[in-house]
């Protein structure tokens, strides 16, 4: 019966999304030359994407596994430079010809691919001495890696200017191969969403799997969890590489979304909404715990960001209150504030979105709060 | 409780369907001309974007009054970028979507390239006002600005050093950012052709670096006597300047546009004699006594109470560069007026120089050399010379 209904899921599932995707191709080809589609609309969805995947994959080390990692956005920043570099290569060494040559798209998967696996192996150099500390002090040494990592990007002669060692080492790399125009993007928005929905896919497996249930046990306690005969410290080094990897394909994502790459972007003093404080701010947000929360989280932090900066209402808004939005941290911070006094286990908590077990979810929960007034209403009788 | 979460969720919903408005609507009167402005106004550089939002507004109030540009109002649109690329063309694409074909913007090289080849794509002019970087401007785009390159600026300062009569000098730079590396690189390749020997070489991790003392030392061992040294203003003021003084360098310090409102960035109390024997290059002179810039400098005094700096200067020329530019092409389309500005033959006379603008679209113009001048409680900027080419 159990397995049954497993079954069912992913079946109901993946049905959703094929439907989902059928139609957006086809409103993706009716309206995908027009301006505001093209120009706001599928950016902000590319953008979209890589927050997503970055927060769920964050939310794996932090929700899950009760691991405060600060760096974050350091294996973002070396998916990004491994997919722009290794593209590039192979535009100048001219093995594909244009963004529609169908071989484009195999040096798309493997720079992606690429992008993640070169992530997760030095998520393995950092976390295997890290991860035996706890708390704080693996905060602050993923804080420094983060830090280290875009230093060590600074300073490499290959990843500056012009990229491969034909500019000089330098914050920003101009081009890289799979940089996709505004156009490009439209064409392309299909891997985009293909690659966060696979990507998500994973690491819910993930967490479902006995290696999820492991994790679990250790953040609620981990002498109970080693005593039942978890090996604790492979469990976690494995679980940071594997969300790193995944930080790795954000990176890519990123690579393919910005023509140019810059340093800065990534850097902890950034005053973007990428940074890696600003990940752990999103993964909170979203609800430490739940997948879903992450990602809804990502979409929610991403248009409090662009709206303050390019909404048209805030024009129309009384000068006191649009002065606050010429300091966006402001704005974040006042965002998350709100959350955290009003819900603060985030705003899924751990609870998961969906789609088979909406209908019931929503039935448990009127249930409950009927449960619940019920209880209140008694005790007032009582008192 | 639960009025919040209801506002809460409000305001989520607000923003939500506020993204598909902002994309649709045109919402500027249909005679008025548009010009779209990307800037660094908050970030780490927000001086930049500050100085360049109020030379453009300064030059469009000007323009409108005395009747706008073919006889249309111009209006400006402002957007910040943070001085984050991802920004930069978030503001870009808000811009291109809502109609505008004219851009100015952005302050930083590293923006500026992000937003490139969309502008190409999009057929949509840039006009960059400070961005030096020289790979930014190539041949037969629709991208330009209204400053000279790096590689102008840096062999200025070498030129500097050979007419001064130093034979030996030493370079303090961040090999990490652009701006400085380029700059060290025109500055050194100038310095073989001159004959100028490069005795010491030092560098710091980034730019924000906040001690710069080991290299200065590494200056005073070497025994040179003048230093380039290219860092933006925030750490020129505080932290280079007084800590290559304190390490016993007392030779010049040499640094490029960058330096531009260092003297609003010095630490109060602070033995500002330090700043004594510090030049740079700079875009124009406020104090130049030539009408186009004495009256520049008094119209922006007379409206913000400060000097401007060169980012107003140049904000303020790249509007009426483009002014010149729909005057031109008689139509303020985007392929014209960059068919406009591409004309080689065309002469802008403007508070940063007079000059036209080469293959590339980045004029030929000269250069100011600027130093500090310090009592000991105060830093001011005096004009040493004007370089309009190189020896």
């Amino acid at each position: 019966m159990k397995k049954n209904k497993t079954a069912r899921g992913y079946f109901l599932n993946t049905a959703v999304i094929v439907l989902l995707f059928t139609a957006f191709q086809i409103l993706t080809a009716a309206k995908g030359s027009q301006g505001a589609f093209k120009l706001v609309l599928v950016p902000s969805i590319w953008q979209c994407c890589y927050l997503m995947v970055l927060a769920a994959s964050l939310n794996l080390v932090l929700g899950f596994m009760g691991q405060l990692s600060l760096g974050h956005c350091g294996f973002m920043a070396i998916g990004a430079y491994t997919a722009a570099l290794l593209s590039l290569a192979c535009e100048r060494a001219e093995w594909f010809d244009g963004k529609n040559d169908p071989r484009f798209l195999a040096v798309l998967i493997i720079s992606v691919l690429a992008a993640g696996l070169l992530a997760a192996l030095f998520s393995l150099l950092v976390g295997i001495p890290a991860l035996r500390l706890k708390g704080d002090y693996l905060a602050i040494i993923t804080l420094g890696f983060g830090m280290i990592i875009i230093n060590i990007i600074n300073n490499l002669p290959f990843c500056g200017q012009d990229g491969l060692a034909l500019g000089s080492a330098g914050a920003s790399l101009y081009k890289n191969g799979l940089g996709f125009g505004s156009k490009a993007k439209v064409q392309f928005l299909w891997f985009a969403l293909a690659v966060t929905i696979l990507s998500l896919t994973l690491l819910f497996m993930f967490v479902r799997s006995k290696y999820g249930r492991a994790i679990k046990a250790i953040r609620d306690d981990e002498i109970a969890a080693s005593a039942s005969g978890i090996n604790t410290s492979k469990y976690k080094v494995l679980t940071f590489a594997y969300s790193a990897f995944f930080a790795g394909i954000a990176g890519a994502l990123y690579a393919c979304t910005n023509a140019t790459l810059s340093t800065s972007s990534f850097a902890f003093t950034n005053g973007g909404i990428l940074n890696s404080t600003f990940v752990v701010v999103m993964v909170v947000l979203g609800g430490m715990g739940s997948l879903t929360g992450s990602a809804v989280a990502a979409v929610i932090m991403f248009l409090v960001n662009y709206e303050i900066k390019n909404g048209q209402w805030v024009s129309l808004l009384p000068a006191s209150l649009s002065g606050i939005f010429e300091y966006p941290m402001l704005v974040y911070a006042l965002v998350l504030i709100i959350v955290i006094l009003f819900r603060p286990k985030g705003i899924f908590g751990t609870y998961e979105f969906s789609l088979q077990n909406l209908i019931p979810d929503i039935r448990n929960a009127i249930k409950r709060h009927r449960a619940a007034k019920a209880e209140k209403e008694e005790a007032k009788a009582n008192a | 409780m639960k009025t919040s979460r209801f506002f809460s969720i409000l305001l989520v919903l607000c923003m939500v369907f506020c993204i598909a408005a902002a994309g649709g609507s045109a919402f500027a009167a249909d005679d008025q001309i548009i010009i779209g402005l990307i800037s660094p106004n908050t970030g780490a550089l927000a001086a930049y974007g500050t100085g360049i939002v109020t030379g453009a507004d300064l030059a469009v109030e000007e323009i409108n009054a005395a009747g706008g540009i073919l006889g249309r109002q111009v209006q400006l649109i402002k957007t910040d970028d943070q001085s984050d690329p991802t920004e930069c063309l978030n503001a870009f694409n808000s811009l291109v979507a809502k109609g505008v074909g004219l851009i100015i913007g952005s302050a930083t090289s590293g923006c500026t390239s992000a937003i490139t080849d969309a502008a190409n794509e999009e057929e949509v002019c840039i006009l960059s006002p400070t961005a030096t970087a020289d790979s930014i401007t190539t041949e037969d785009d629709f991208i330009f600005r209204a400053c000279y390159a790096d590689s102008f600026q840096g062999a200025i300062a070498a030129a500097y050093a050979k007419q001064a009569g130093f034979d030996k000098v030493g370079v303090v730079y961040c090999a990490a950012d652009v701006y400085s590396k380029g700059l060290f690189d025109s500055f050194s390749k100038a310095c073989a052709e001159y004959g100028i020997e490069l005795a010491a070489e030092q560098s710091s991790a980034s730019l924000d670096v906040q001690d710069y003392t080991n290299q200065f030392t590494a200056m005073v061992n070497a025994g040179v006597e003048f230093v380039y040294a290219p860092y933006y203003y925030d750490v020129i003021g505080p932290y280079v300047v007084p800590q290559a003084r304190a390490a016993g360098y007392s030779g010049i310090i040499m640094g490029a546009d960058g330096y531009d409102t260092t003297p609003d960035y010095v630490v109060a109390g602070a033995d500002l004699t330090a700043f004594n024997d510090v030049y740079w290059t700079n875009h124009y002179d406020p104090s130049d006594t030539s009408e186009k810039v004495s009256s520049f400098v008094q119209a922006y005094e007379a409206k913000y109470g400060s000097i401007p700096s060169a980012f107003g200067a140049t904000g303020y020329d790249c509007v009426y560069m483009y002014k010149q530019a729909i005057e031109a092409a008689g139509s303020e389309d985007s392929v014209a007026v960059r068919d406009a500005l591409a004309d080689r033959s065309a002469v802008y006379e403007c508070v940063t120089g007079t000059f036209s603008l080469d293959e590339s679209g980045t004029p030929l113009k000269g250069a100011a050399i600027i130093s500090f001048q310090s009592d000991g409680s105060t830093v001011t900027s005096k004009l040493v010379d004007v370089v309009t080419q190189l020896p």
